[in-house]
């Protein structure tokens, strides 16, 4: 978590012409993306929807210049927990249909039914694509910006300022994790090793984890008094500075929310299903 | 417990959202009160510890996942069920945001479950039992369990009626991984608040110390 926490910060604050959009054109298209998709149905036009919305994501994506190999880093980390959970999907009967067709009975009564597997296919696709814009948004953009643009779209301040400090105290979590697990890794200090006494690993690791509370609480509130001392309060977020968005990102706004609107409204009226 | 995007209705997100709001925007009454400068790095350390708490996690084959909540623990310290709900939306919307873990269209139901129940049922439960067995420890413990059992069966009622799993499945499912996480989600309370009690007794509810303890403080 702590190294996915570095490095999608350190994506955010590469180049492109994704990256240096407003935030707040960035948070409402994906945010319509997912709206969007998860609107449709549970039906086959979802098929149609979503491979037209991945190629949409994939255009975006390229334009972000990030290597595939980022995107498909942090989609292993999500999709398979909940692949697990929508692959059981197949053994259950849901109320989206009314008729079942066994195509299998595995030992101890369990079947495997089309619909089922029909409706598994649905909800990946769906989860796929909402994860994939929220891999798109996280990657191109930095943690600040996220927050100023949430601030200007309405995000309340007492929030704002409470996401801000707590996305800093997890780089300090990270920093003090590092520093810590170099102190056992120095000490010869495995919380695996069979060797020494259970009770021991025990209270070492119970020791780091309350070290790491500590020290990051400390270390944190430090800070944030030396950040009082500069002129930074509780409201300062109430002041944030007023920025237009550009002709050229209102353009690419109201492009996006275009598509997005249209794909499922005509997918769903025409019945196009391709799959 | 964190219900993903596609796993409801939008609809049914939509109507879980606009109760979510009803208790985010006591939670902000609250935040406007009692965040002051002294408090707001706590509540900004326990968010991100939370975070790192719930980052653990395994699928639960007919729910969602399975990880530690941390409401109890945030509503005990702080001393308002509202704190959690503050908490865990703040928990929600980075995970949702930044990491994809939960979703935006159910994120109104993850922080009813995780911010709403698990705070108020572990807050009155801890007052409750704080009251009868006079014993901070095993009142936080079962009010822990309590606060991570809870959430995990409402959330395993709202992806019935969002059609996704059954009942008797997911109420099974759910109730075994969180009844034995929940013993492990009460030890690590009881073990924070110790630990913070020790260490840092200001930092904590007047409500939480042993007595003399309190006294003093």
């Amino acid at each position: 978590m702590i190294e996915e926490l570095f490095d999608i910060e350190r994506y955010a604050y590469r180049d492109s012409i994704i990256h240096r959009l407003d935030a707040r054109a960035k948070i409402i298209v994906v945010f319509a993306a997912i709206i969007a998709i998860v609107s449709v149905p549970y039906s086959p036009i979802v098929f149609t929807v979503g491979v037209i919305f991945y190629l949409f994501f994939l255009v975006l994506w390229a334009l972000t210049r990030l290597s595939p190999v980022v995107y498909l880093k942090r989609a292993i980390v999500i999709i398979p927990l909940w692949g697990i959970v929508i692959l059981f999907q197949i053994f259950i009967k849901n109320p989206y249909y009314t008729q079942y067709t066994t195509v299998a009975t595995l030992p101890f009564g369990i079947h495997i039914y089309a619909e089922s597997i029909l409706f598994a296919f649905i909800l990946m696709v769906k989860f796929i694509i909402t994860i994939s814009f929220i891999i798109l948004l996280s990657s191109t953009t930095k943690v600040q910006d996220l927050l100023d643009g949430g601030r200007r779209l309405g995000l309340p301040a007492e929030f704002a300022l409470a996401l801000g400090m707590m996305v800093r105290y997890l780089f300090v979590f990270g920093y003090m994790y590092r520093k810590i697990i170099q102190t056992l890794e120095t000490k010869a200090f495995n919380p695996f090793d069979r060797k020494l006494p259970y009770r021991y690993r025990m209270r070492q690791i119970g020791y780091t984890i309350g070290t790491m509370f500590i020290r990051s609480y400390e270390q944190g509130e430090r800070v944030y008094t030396s950040m009082l001392c500069r002129g930074y309060g509780r409201d300062c977020h109430l002041f944030l500075k007023k920025k237009e968005i550009k002709p050229s990102e209102w353009t690419f706004l109201i492009i996006c929310l275009c598509f997005i609107v249209v794909i499922p409204v005509m997918a769903w009226f025409r019945q196009v299903t391709w799959f | 417990m964190h219900i993903p995007d596609a796993f409801m209705p939008i609809w049914q997100g939509a109507i879980y959202w606009v109760i979510a709001l009803v208790f985010v925007y006591i939670s902000l009454r609250w935040a406007k009160n009692e965040l002051n400068e002294e408090k707001l790095p706590l509540v900004a350390v326990l968010a991100a510890g939370i975070f790192a708490l719930q980052f653990l996690k395994l699928p639960i084959l007919m729910g969602t996942s399975g990880h530690l909540v941390g409401g109890a623990l945030v509503a005990i310290i702080l001393g308002s069920p509202f704190a959690a709900v503050f908490i865990l939306t703040l928990v929600l919307i980075v995970q949702g945001i930044m990491f994809g873990d939960g979703g935006i269209t159910t994120m109104g139901a993850n922080i009813i479950n995780m911010g709403v129940i698990g705070g108020f049922v572990g807050f009155y439960s801890f007052k409750g039992l704080k009251a009868a067995t006079r014993s901070v420890p095993v009142s936080a413990f079962f009010a822990a369990w309590l606060a991570c059992l809870l959430p995990a069966l409402c959330a395993a009622v709202e992806l019935w009626f969002a059609g996704t799993f059954p009942i008797e499945a997911g109420l099974l499912a759910m109730g075994i991984y969180y009844a034995i996480g929940g013993i492990i989600e009460g030890i690590v309370t009881v073990a924070a608040i110790y630990l913070i009690i020790n260490v840092r007794p200001d930092m904590v509810d007047k409500n939480v110390l042993p007595e003399q303890t309190g006294a003093v403080a």
